[in-house]
């Protein structure tokens, strides 16, 4: 156990507290990316499939084309931000190693729970209420 | 028809490989990692490798070191798609063999242009 001031303590256990919420909240982030990429995998496959069956004038075909190509370069978001997840989440565990060494013994009932701005975890439209 | 290895643990992104190189005229086999890819480059005519660095099991610069000891392999172009951008990263791709390096997201447009310009 550390030899901590009770203010110490505290902000220790916020850090605590702060690490875990910010897991929970990549962890949220993680399921949308992968909910939303497979979802307008989906559609794009779809899309794709039937582009070439319907007859169109040159510039409708054109365009076309630049469409799917720039789909294809923006549907690789879901590989990028699966990374970019992965690497925060192996820096936030690495801080809370180094927090949860110092914060050994501290009480843990000083700190509150933070506000969850974002609890849905897909894409799909969200649910309705009618007063 | 030409063949294209094309190598990616995440499925969104060989399906947007292959969409675009199929859509080209190449023939794609796919791998999820450099060991798959190493064991399907064995048994299979490849004319090119499109390979991701970052992957498990084996990752794209080890899967290039390997297939460059193969004599089939030893002339044929093997392109990196990554993340990755750093100077080191791209001087090690360089040392195992590569032919190119590429950073993600790709343009469809330019990829193939670049795979013509290389490919046998």
């Amino acid at each position: 156990m550390h030899n901590l001031d009770e203010q110490d303590a505290a902000e220790l256990q916020r850090a605590a507290l702060e690490c875990e919420a910010i897991t929970a909240d990549l962890e949220r982030l993680k399921t949308m990316i992968g909910d939303a990429g497979d979802r307008l995998l989906a559609s794009f496959n779809v899309v794709a499939a039937l582009a070439p069956q319907s007859k169109r004038s040159e510039e409708e075909q054109r365009r076309l084309s630049g469409a799917i190509a720039t789909a294809v370069t923006a549907l690789q978001f879901q590989d990028m931000a699966n990374q970019l997840t992965a690497h925060a989440q192996r820096r936030l565990g690495k801080l809370k190693e180094t927090v949860a060494h110092f914060s050994e013994g501290v009480d843990p009932l000083l700190v509150p729970t933070r506000l969850q701005p974002v609890r849905q975890a897909g894409m799909g439209a969200g649910s309705i209420d009618l007063f | 028809m030409q063949s294209i290895l094309a190598v990616d643990d995440s499925a969104s992104m060989r399906q947007m490989v292959a969409f675009t190189l199929k859509g080209a005229g190449y023939h794609v086999i796919e791998a999820a990692d450099g060991q798959e890819a190493l064991e399907k480059a064995r048994t299979t005519r490849v004319d090119l490798v499109l390979t991701d660095q970052n992957m498990p099991r084996m990752d794209g610069i080890t899967l290039v070191r390997e297939l460059r000891t193969m004599q089939s392999f030893a002339g044929t172009p093997m392109l990196i798609l990554t993340t990755e951008s750093s100077d080191e990263m791209k001087a090690k791709g360089k040392a195992a063999g590569a032919t190119g390096w590429l950073v993600k997201p790709f343009d469809p447009a330019k990829l193939l242009d670049v795979i013509k310009r290389v490919i046998r």
